[in-house]
């Protein structure tokens, strides 16, 4: 099942990637539609969060590419925001929650530049959206779960992108926080922002996108819900692994072999 | 003892001028860079390549035939460089992890460094002298020409830090996302890499090879205990570091057989102690006092709470109870049972009348509060996770001191004022 759009914000043709030599990703190709609320679904280990740092060029790609805006990233970058997995960085880091936010102005700053007046009043606003304004100056480690999620949204708004990817905003966050995160991703799409998300819970998949990509270390089905969101598709997605594609992975990274032959 | 400080303090011996400066320069501007390698975890990195350069050292003095500093330096960079490139590599490419790569390149270097200084000590050449200064420093040979040298790279170390502070920051803290942004990383990296060696390069004229480590690390890591803000911590390092040179050259002019380096390191460890015990929120003393006075205030809790059990029995809930009584409804330490007491009375919760213990009007409160919040506990553990009534009460006894007045309306609002407990007993609001 696979649904192409004209005009895609996102395109992956053909690719390949690789964690530790071992390949996680096998030739994903689909487009994706602008201002849609996207999310990745799959299970443990299925190449999720691989899948959208390959897109941000944080891994190597095997083989095939990843165009944004019809560009590629290099010359995108500016429009594009990432937002990482909450347990990737060391919350007892020693910073303030408006510094956090601030980094989210670093890209258009440039290099030597320190932020301006206009930049922090600007942090300030994705704060308030967030609703964190009064934890402008807390130290991040005092932070709960929710809090430093809500933070690292602040982050990504402050970038003010027109494509966001973002790594299980959802994750670890209690019901009042997740309804406000879902609304400020719909405030993002309802102005034809596209937003794509990692996210392991079924049940409010269903809820919460209007576009799922299903994957399993290979592309299952992507398109709107209504199509995709389907029993048969999910049991492909989660039921019976495919164990020889595993296990072909296993053998690519116990030989090193490359990942595509040279000539 | 002041005669000496006087002398030392007047600065009018233009050596003792050029060493001082020498060891405050160098000693900050390593901690500056330092801050940033421990903010990265890399403190280990700074050691290796601390000893990393001597190979450097020795080849370029083989090579040039003199101690020409700029030679020597420049030496000392390229080894110092080649090994962060090669632990770099070894991780990427190898089976072999990093600490164990850090290991690896660490003794390899060092042992080759040795093994040349010592064929240079055996050459005869009257020009080796003093070489071997470079093991443990000798921050008395910064003078003239060498000071200037090195007095350069650390004003260029902490400019470059001061221009690149955002970035530093940012590639500490989120490396995927500076990445993301669009940031040049891998440029960044090398930067602070390059800063690194140079850190370590000018620091071992005054510390030596061996020392070196605790020059990066050991003013980061007292810094961190006294702020939350990269910033400060930054200022705050390079204080200390600064304080420790000067402290350092000041041991060694009013004990002139005192080596100045190994004494720096001295007095940068003594602050780095001090740090960790008696730094506010994060020293060990602070959170012992912390902790005490959470066990207190669950002590006096307690007590109340067994006041208002006794009461309760027998509905005198303002009659006055003995120490026996008390011990008898539950089991305390009689010694800490009368302290507690007495703090009680003090905060104006009990009184005593002859040798009777009873609740004031705000103790009895207090005690109803503790006794509400255990019962909520139960009631909210049977009906929300479904634990089984025998199975609630330990689980209780902590929690009771920790909810705090929000959660407790939240409860309240969850379980809609329950009338009893998972036991029968009645809930007192």
């Amino acid at each position: 099942m696979k649904v192409e759009v004209p005009n895609p914000v996102v395109e992956f043709h053909d690719l390949t990637v690789s964690y530790d030599k071992k390949p996680v990703l096998w030739n994903i190709d689909m487009t994706l539609p602008q201002g849609k609320l996207i999310g990745i679904i799959g299970p443990n280990g299925a190449g999720k969060s691989t899948l959208i740092k390959a897109a941000m060029g944080l891994l190597p790609l095997g083989s095939g590419y990843v165009r944004l805006f019809d560009q590629p990233l290099e010359v995108v970058r500016h429009r594009v925001s990432y937002v990482p997995q909450r347990e990737s960085v060391d919350w007892d880091f020693p910073t303030s929650v408006m510094d956090i936010v601030l980094m989210g102005r670093y890209g258009k700053l440039g290099l030597l530049r320190r932020p301006s007046k206009k930049d922090k009043a600007m942090a300030l606003s994705c704060l308030e959206k967030v609703g964190m304004e009064a934890f402008r100056k807390r130290q991040i480690s005092q932070l709960s779960g929710g809090q430093q999620q809500r933070v690292f949204l602040a982050r990504a708004l402050a970038q003010e992108a027109d494509l966001y990817f973002m790594d299980e905003p959802f994750a670890g966050v209690d019901a009042a926080t997740e309804t406000s995160i879902l609304g400020i991703l719909q405030d993002l799409t309802a102005q034809g922002k596209t937003v794509i998300v990692v996210h392991h819970d079924l049940q409010s998949a269903a809820e919460f996108f209007d576009w799922i990509i299903l994957l399993n270390m290979r592309l299952v089905a992507t398109g709107p819900i209504a199509e995709v969101f389907t029993n048969s598709l999910l049991q492909e997605t989660y039921g019976g692994k495919l164990t020889v594609l595993s296990e072909i992975s296993e053998l690519i990274k116990k030989r090193s072999v490359p990942s595509r032959e040279k000539y | 003892m002041l005669e000496t400080l006087k002398a030392f303090f007047s600065f009018s011996d233009p050596s003792i001028v050029s060493v001082t400066l020498g060891a405050v320069l160098l000693s900050a501007s390593s901690a500056v860079v330092g801050t940033f390698t421990f903010l990265k975890k890399k403190a280990l990195v700074g050691d290796a390549v601390a000893h990393a350069v001597l190979p450097g050292i020795c080849l370029a003095f083989l090579l040039a035939g003199n101690k020409n500093p700029l030679f020597l330096l420049l030496g000392a960079f390229i080894t110092g460089w080649i090994s962060l490139v090669l632990i770099d590599w070894i991780t990427a490419r190898s089976k072999i992890k990093e600490d164990t790569a850090i290991a690896l390149i660490l003794s390899v270097f060092f042992g080759i460094g040795i093994l040349l200084l010592t064929r240079i000590q055996h050459m005869g050449n009257a020009a080796q002298t003093g070489l071997q200064s470079f093991l443990f420093g000798k921050a008395a040979a910064l003078v003239g020409q060498d000071l200037l040298i090195f007095g350069i790279v650390a004003v260029l170390l902490l400019c470059t830090v001061a221009l690149f502070f955002k970035e530093l920051k940012l590639i500490a803290f989120d490396e995927a996302f500076a990445q993301a942004t669009g940031l040049p990383v891998r440029g960044l990296n090398l930067l602070l890499t390059t800063l690194t060696v140079l850190a370590v390069v000018t620091g071992i004229q005054a510390v030596g090879v061996v020392l070196m480590a605790a020059m990066l690390i050991t003013p980061a890591a007292a810094a961190r205990f006294w702020t939350d803000s990269v910033l400060r911590m930054t200022f705050i390092a390079a204080f200390m570091g600064a304080f420790a040179g000067l402290a350092g050259a000041f041991v060694s002019y009013a004990a002139p057989s005192m080596p100045t380096g190994p004494w720096i390191v001295m007095i940068i460890s003594i602050i780095a102690l001090f740090s960790f015990f008696f730094a506010p929120q994060r020293g060990i003393l602070y959170r012992q006092y912390q902790q005490r006075k959470l066990q207190r205030q669950i002590m006096e809790e307690n007590v109340l709470k067994e006041l208002y059990h006794l009461g309760e029995k027998d509905k005198g809930a303002h009659k006055g109870r003995t120490i026996d009584d008390l011990i008898k409804e539950r089991y305390f330490p009689e010694k800490q049972l009368r302290t507690a007491l007495l703090r009680l009375r003090q905060k104006g919760w009990v009184e005593r009348q002859n040798g009777h213990w009873k609740f004031t009007e705000a103790g009895q409160q207090k005690g109803r509060r503790v006794v509400k919040l255990h019962r909520l506990w139960e009631a909210y553990l049977s009906t929300y996770l479904k634990i089984a009534p025998d199975h609630v009460h330990e689980d209780a006894e902590t929690i009771e001191h920790i909810i705090t007045p929000e959660l407790e309306a939240e409860l309240e609002h969850m379980l809609d004022f329950p009338e009893r407990d998972p036991h029968q007993s009645k809930i007192p609001y």
